[in-house]
């Protein structure tokens, strides 16, 4: 009994070992040289196994569950609104915004943060993400944030296409072409100034007058270098899952939407791939 | 996940932010637990979302009490499997669907992943449906035998002498396959 005891915690142990940590089957059997024949036949048959189970959805499938489970999240929202934003001329709304920004403070932000285009809250999310765009500096920063405002975009387009508002459909679609355009631009913008930093000295320089100034220390000026590049090969990456989500997911969208909003998600379906493949383009 | 916790009390506020991310991490781990159980992949990708659509309707009423987060989603990915054979009691059993795709790309691994999944969720069947599920849970789910116990409501001990022997049946059945395959 005791015996069994021991063999159950000595194979769990390798199990962890193999499984988790990675490490080979024969260090484990030589840990455990005692039982070492009883051990091997099955962490064998428990690698083949992890291996069948090496299994993923489609990704097609991905990208509609993803998003239908982003409108589910909205539908059990708490909804909260803003009684004053129904009749206030547009000027009065944008005060009215200003001043929930400013007084209303982290509550009201937070729960427009979720908002589709539909609700009395939406104007205050688009203000807010316009600030974080200001506020946010380097060109890969902010292309990276235009890259995650186009997610918001296109979970907007299929929550209103589901709801039948062609109007609103294109008008996030637009909102979608503008942020991947201004990707694109960020990004050719960035390999520009990248260039420049690592072109090197020309070849003749007439002998300076007076002695220059040092250059930045190499150290740094690599550190810069890599970081822009780290940056670069992360938006890409987004990019890249976004350029085969997105379309994927407006697909799906375009199988259950009301006729009425298929001429606006066909239009979004061509937008977001036109775009990405110009922002990937962009990148490369 | 070290932040699991704050997660979990985040997502509970419905922060869209924290229950994508709780999501993310457990989606493939569920979709694989769900697909070993019932063996058709359509199935498995529909009750996979319907798993998380339960929990984000339910979060609000879940409560550290000494179950992790983990646990509370395998148990409803656990219920959904129970309702689904019950649902389907006089049906036969639906065979593997051919787009149980590996994450592979390579065609010939492709091929050999196939079989081995349909060669595992066969096997499976010769297990206890304790056994099957200690299977499903330690190498589909990628829990750890502690949090296994929580799930099955058992102790650590008895988990791990229940996933011996579900490795000692699951190697006989598979090579009993092999044995008739060349029959």
């Amino acid at each position: 009994m005791k015996k069994t005891k021991e063999f159950n915690n000595i194979l769990d142990e390798c199990l962890e070992l193999l499984l988790v940590k990675g490490e080979a089957l024969e260090q484990c059997l030589r840990s455990y040289p005692e039982q070492a024949a009883e051990l091997e036949p099955l962490l064998q048959t428990a690698l083949a196994t992890k291996q069948a189970l090496a299994i993923q959805p489609r990704p097609e499938f991905i990208a509609r569950a993803r998003y239908q489970f982003r409108s589910a999240l909205q539908e059990v929202k708490p909804k909260r609104k803003l009684f004053f934003l129904g009749w206030q001329p547009r000027w009065a709304t944008a005060m009215a915004i200003a001043l929930v920004l400013l007084l209303a403070g982290g509550g009201t932000v937070a729960a427009a943060g979720n908002s589709m285009p539909d609700n009395p809250l939406y104007p205050v999310k688009l203000a807010t993400e316009k600030v974080r765009l200001t506020l946010t500096r380097s060109n890969m920063g902010k292309a990276e944030l235009y890259a995650k405002l186009a997610d918001k975009r296109v979970a907007e387009i299929i929550y209103m296409a589901n709801k039948g508002e062609p109007e609103q459909v294109e008008r996030a679609a637009q909102r979608l072409n503008t942020y991947l355009t201004r990707v694109a631009s960020l990004a050719l913008a960035e390999r520009e100034g990248e260039r420049a930093l690592l072109a090197p000295p020309p070849a003749q320089v007439p002998p300076p007058e007076e002695i220059p100034a040092p250059l930045p220390p190499a150290k740094g000026r690599d550190k810069g270098v890599y970081a822009q590049a780290n940056a670069r090969a992360r938006l890409r990456m987004t990019l890249g899952r976004y350029a085969i989500n997105h379309p994927a997911a407006l697909r799906a969208a375009l199988e259950k939407a009301p006729e009425s909003a298929k001429p606006a998600l066909l239009k979004a379906i061509g937008i977001s791939k036109a775009g990405y493949e110009k922002a990937l383009e962009a990148l490369d | 996940m070290q932040d699991e916790e704050s997660l979990v009390r985040r997502a509970q506020q419905r922060d869209e932010e924290a229950f994508t991310r709780l999501y993310e991490a457990y989606f493939d781990k569920i979709y694989r637990y769900v697909a070993l159980k019932i063996g058709n992949k359509t199935e498995a990708e529909d009750m996979t979302q319907q798993v998380f659509l339960n929990a984000l309707q339910s979060i609000s009423s879940f409560r550290w009490k000494g179950i992790p987060f983990s646990a509370w989603l395998f148990r409803i990915a656990h219920n959904q499997v129970v309702d689904y054979f019950r649902k389907q009691t006089k049906q036969a059993t639906a065979p593997l669907d051919e787009s149980l795709v590996s994450s592979d790309s390579n065609p010939q691994l492709i091929a050999e992943h196939k079989l081995d999944i349909e060669q595992l969720v066969s096997a499976t069947k010769r297990l206890t449906e304790a056994q099957r599920e200690v299977i499903g849970l330690r190498f589909a789910g990628e829990l750890s035998v502690a949090r296994v116990a929580k799930v099955m409501g058992k102790s650590q001990g008895a988990v791990k002498a229940l996933q011996h022997s579900a490795i000692v049946a699951l190697r006989k059945a598979l090579l009993m396959a092999k044995d008739n395959e060349k029959d």
